[in-house]
């Protein structure tokens, strides 16, 4: 398939789980702010977020750097104008990436996309107070459940549909590694409340941004230990947005587009692929935050090596 | 020399397709008129709330230029009462195109070829030589069967007096195609009882024509034909229209970036590497077609492709340099053109054209500038061109200025007042004007299909059926009978 089209089938996978991904992180950030410790400024209940949507020094720039408040960040993360990450933004550059692929997708994926943007686009401009926002982002994330059922249902299984699910998987990876990152952070130093009340909110706050809490809690029965939910989430074979989860699927899309020819990507993910066939304690022997930077790093190098032999 | 003669001043009342009088619908409306009349203007309503919906949904859409830098994306605007067309109305229109595409074909051949039309003193050399459309730069070379247009889009007008003319020939990569389809499906889908009541043509067949006609291009024979449509990109107007036609087609949607020359060999860059190319159905213009050849800024075209097509390695639809013929400067000539070529008289007429080089002329049209329209011969799509009637002062002194500084580059024509139809119009039934495009396909044959994108224009009193002027569109009926 020509090149431009692998790489808009690529980025249009990438967008719209980047959309709901965040919707699905500002929801959770949302619900727990309801009832969250009164202690707790502003300021900490929402940089978390601007972290992990990388877009904290663009925030700063805009309204500079004691002002982060729930409606600003509500706005800037919505459709903030100078936030690339936005999910206006991401929303804008999926459908933009359908069109260039549009004689690739299905007519019913086609109307999908166009209707996500239709009902999004005003809304997410618009002033948002929490409750509307909170209901806008569990829409969201229900028409992109419903937009990956209906690719799911409809389109060929070809090279096309793999370099969606490369995207997908890839951007989840991404997702979920920066926010096991941020948060993992922010909650560990408190390591005298293990197995307190203000220790289940954050862990279960956590989980419920990744879609596994359910899944976590039937898994591990002695509470939240940090160290099993980062296994959980990292190296969980069975949950879907774990981080093994989305790289084994990045190998079977790989396996159908074929790597003949194709040194860099097949090195890339070969480095990719062997940094989730390990142990928890080798993890932790290196360190969750560095084993989780040297894993987004490879995740770069693997982008980087699709980029020089597939979509160009 | 044609010329327009000099015309009085008389009263004007525009042909009404619909109506024969204010309260009587021409035969062949009658059963559609009743059939409005018992629904109501509710029914009416929900209708056409109905096909905006799907239009939405569809994202069947156009852009406009110039209001931001990425172009403003709008739904195709659709009325839901079919224009009309009889058998009998239709075998004039059919053959009358048939043969201008013929003579046209014949023209270009002449052109690029031996110029005997210009040698025997029917046209003027300067109003080839001086047109930017003319490329020098391929005369000499024969497409594949000596034709260039395999794909036209011919303007029809009704004048006054109910007759069908020419108002443009449309051959370079005339858009379209796409909404007469769409109009269709939405009609069929929103008003199946209209169509019960009569017998219509189908037209979803034209992108099986067109894959026809492109397969017998193929250097290496129809059976591997590998074929693209080659588009600007996503921002161009009719991006939709490309998907479309590459979607019902089953070839690949390229731009020019995806796609090198090698060895005179056209080939797509694929992620399994380099695959060849047969057939070019290009939908950017010549200006943009090859940078080594045309204009050297193109960042849309393909370098080397022409010297592909020279070599016989790739064909390209339209040719290059078919625009010519479509030159609005040789539009007044084209009757003498039909003669020259077949001998025949033209089956339709053309619009009375006043040429500015001509001094009688121009000071005539000068003179009555306020029943006029004047065009620049290269332009299109409803940009370039001044509304008499519209006009103001202002935009008149413009206009006499840039005609006196380059008169080969504008004609001028009568306003004509192009024919009515009944439109739904935010709940009430109202008059507007409306022009017809029909498809011409030059494959083994010249085949018209039956119908063509009707444009209305959809403010009241306006005469601009373009879509970025603020044009709508009505599904169009050929009937069997």
């Amino acid at each position: 398939m020509l090149s431009r089209i692998a790489d808009s089938m690529y980025w249009m996978a990438r967008y719209l789980e980047r959309a709901g991904e965040t919707a699905r992180l500002m929801e959770i950030n949302l619900l727990y702010l309801v009832e969250a410790e009164e202690d707790m400024g502003e300021e900490d209940k929402w940089r978390p977020i601007l972290q992990i949507n990388s877009s904290e020094p663009l925030y700063v720039e805009q309204f500079g750097g004691g002002s982060i408040s729930t409606s600003r960040v509500l706005q800037f993360i919505s459709a903030g104008r100078t936030n690339p990450s936005s999910i206006r933004t991401s929303l804008r550059l999926f459908r933009e990436n359908a069109r260039v692929a549009r004689d690739r997708i299905s007519k019913e994926m086609w109307e999908a996309v166009n209707e996500i943007w239709m009902s999004f686009d005003e809304r997410l401009k618009g002033t948002l107070s929490a409750e509307r926002a909170g209901a806008l982002f569990v829409e969201l994330r229900n028409q992109v459940a419903r937009f990956n059922g209906l690719t799911a249902s409809t389109m060929m299984r070809g090279e096309a549909y793999a370099f969606y699910q490369l995207g997908g998987c890839f951007e989840r990876a991404d997702m979920t590694a920066r926010t096991l990152d941020v948060k993992y952070h922010i909650i560990l130093p408190d390591l005298s409340m293990v197995g307190s009340a203000l220790d289940y909110y954050q862990w279960a706050a956590l989980l419920k941004s990744l879609s596994g809490f359910e899944a976590f809690r039937r898994n591990y029965h002695s509470g939240f230990m940090p160290a099993d939910v980062a296994e959980f989430v990292v190296l969980n074979r069975a949950f879907p947005r774990s981080i093994v989860f989305s790289v084994e699927h990045i190998g079977n899309a790989l396996a159908i587009i074929g790597l003949e020819r194709k040194d860099a990507t097949d090195a890339a993910f070969t480095q990719l692929s062997e940094m989730v066939h390990v142990t928890s304690s080798q993890i932790f022997d290196t360190g969750l935050h560095e084993y989780l930077v040297s894993l987004l790093l490879r995740l770069a190098q693997f982008h980087g090596a699709l980029v020089e032999e597939f979509f160009q | 020399m044609y010329s327009a003669g000099i015309q009085g001043n008389k009263p004007r009342t525009p042909y009404h397709e619909f109506y024969a009088d204010d309260f009587t619908p021409r035969d062949h409306y009658r059963l559609l008129w009743d059939h409005i009349k018992a629904t109501g203007n509710s029914a009416l309503e929900a209708k056409a709330h109905e096909s905006q919906l799907a239009l939405r949904a569809e994202g069947v859409t156009f852009t406009v230029y110039g209001e931001s830098e990425e172009g403003i994306e709008r739904i195709w605007p659709f009325d839901l009462i079919p224009r009309i067309i009889t058998a009998a109305e239709w075998v004039k229109i059919e053959s009358g195109l048939k043969q201008r595409v013929r003579a046209l074909n014949f023209f270009l051949g002449d052109l690029y070829g031996e110029q005997r039309i210009i040698k025997d003193g029917v046209i003027p050399p300067e109003l080839i030589y001086q047109g930017r459309d003319f490329r020098r730069e391929i005369v000499g070379i024969v497409p594949p069967g000596g034709i260039y247009t395999h794909v036209s889009g011919i303007d029809i007008i009704r004048d006054e007096k109910g007759e069908f003319l020419i108002l443009e020939d449309n051959l370079r990569t005339p858009s379209g195609v796409s909404y007469m389809i769409e109009n269709r499906v939405i009609e069929r889908r929103i008003l199946p009882e209209f169509f019960n009541k009569y017998r219509v043509r189908r037209v979803e067949h034209y992108p099986s024509l067109l894959l026809a006609a492109l397969r017998a291009l193929s250097p290496r024979g129809k059976k591997i034909a590998e074929i693209v449509l080659l588009t600007p990109g996503i921002y161009n107007s009719a991006y939709f229209e490309h998907t479309f036609l590459a979607k019902e087609m089953g070839i690949e949607l390229a731009e020019g970036r995806d796609m090198v020359v090698v060895n005179d060999i056209v080939y797509l860059k694929t992620t399994t590497g380099l695959q060849r190319v047969d057939v070019i159905y290009r939908r950017i213009d010549d200006d943009f077609l090859d940078p080594l050849v045309f204009r050297s800024d193109s960042s849309l075209g393909i370098a080397g492709v022409i010297n592909a097509w020279r070599a016989g390695n790739v064909a390209i639809v339209n040719a290059p340099g078919s625009g010519i013929a479509d030159d609005k400067a040789v539009y007044p000539y084209v009757p003498d053109i039909i003669r020259y070529y077949l001998g025949q008289e033209p089956i339709l007429n053309n619009v009375p054209t006043y040429q500015m080089t001509n001094v009688k002329d121009r000071e005539y049209v000068f003179d009555n500038m306020e029943r006029m329209v004047i065009k620049a011969v290269s332009e299109s799509g409803g940009y370039g061109m001044l509304m008499g009637p519209s006009s103001t002062p202002a935009s008149r002194k413009e206009f006499m200025g840039l005609v006196q500084e380059n008169p080969r580059n504008y004609i001028a024509q009568p306003v004509v007042y192009l024919s009515r139809h009944t439109c739904y119009m935010d709940g009430e039934l109202e008059a507007r004007h409306l022009d017809l495009r029909p498809y011409v396909i030059y494959g083994e044959d010249i085949e018209v299909v039956p119908g063509g994108l009707t444009r209305v224009a959809l403010r009241k009193g306006s005469l601009v059926v373009n879509s970025s002027q603020g044009g709508g569109s009505k599904d169009t009926w050929v009937l069997a009978e």
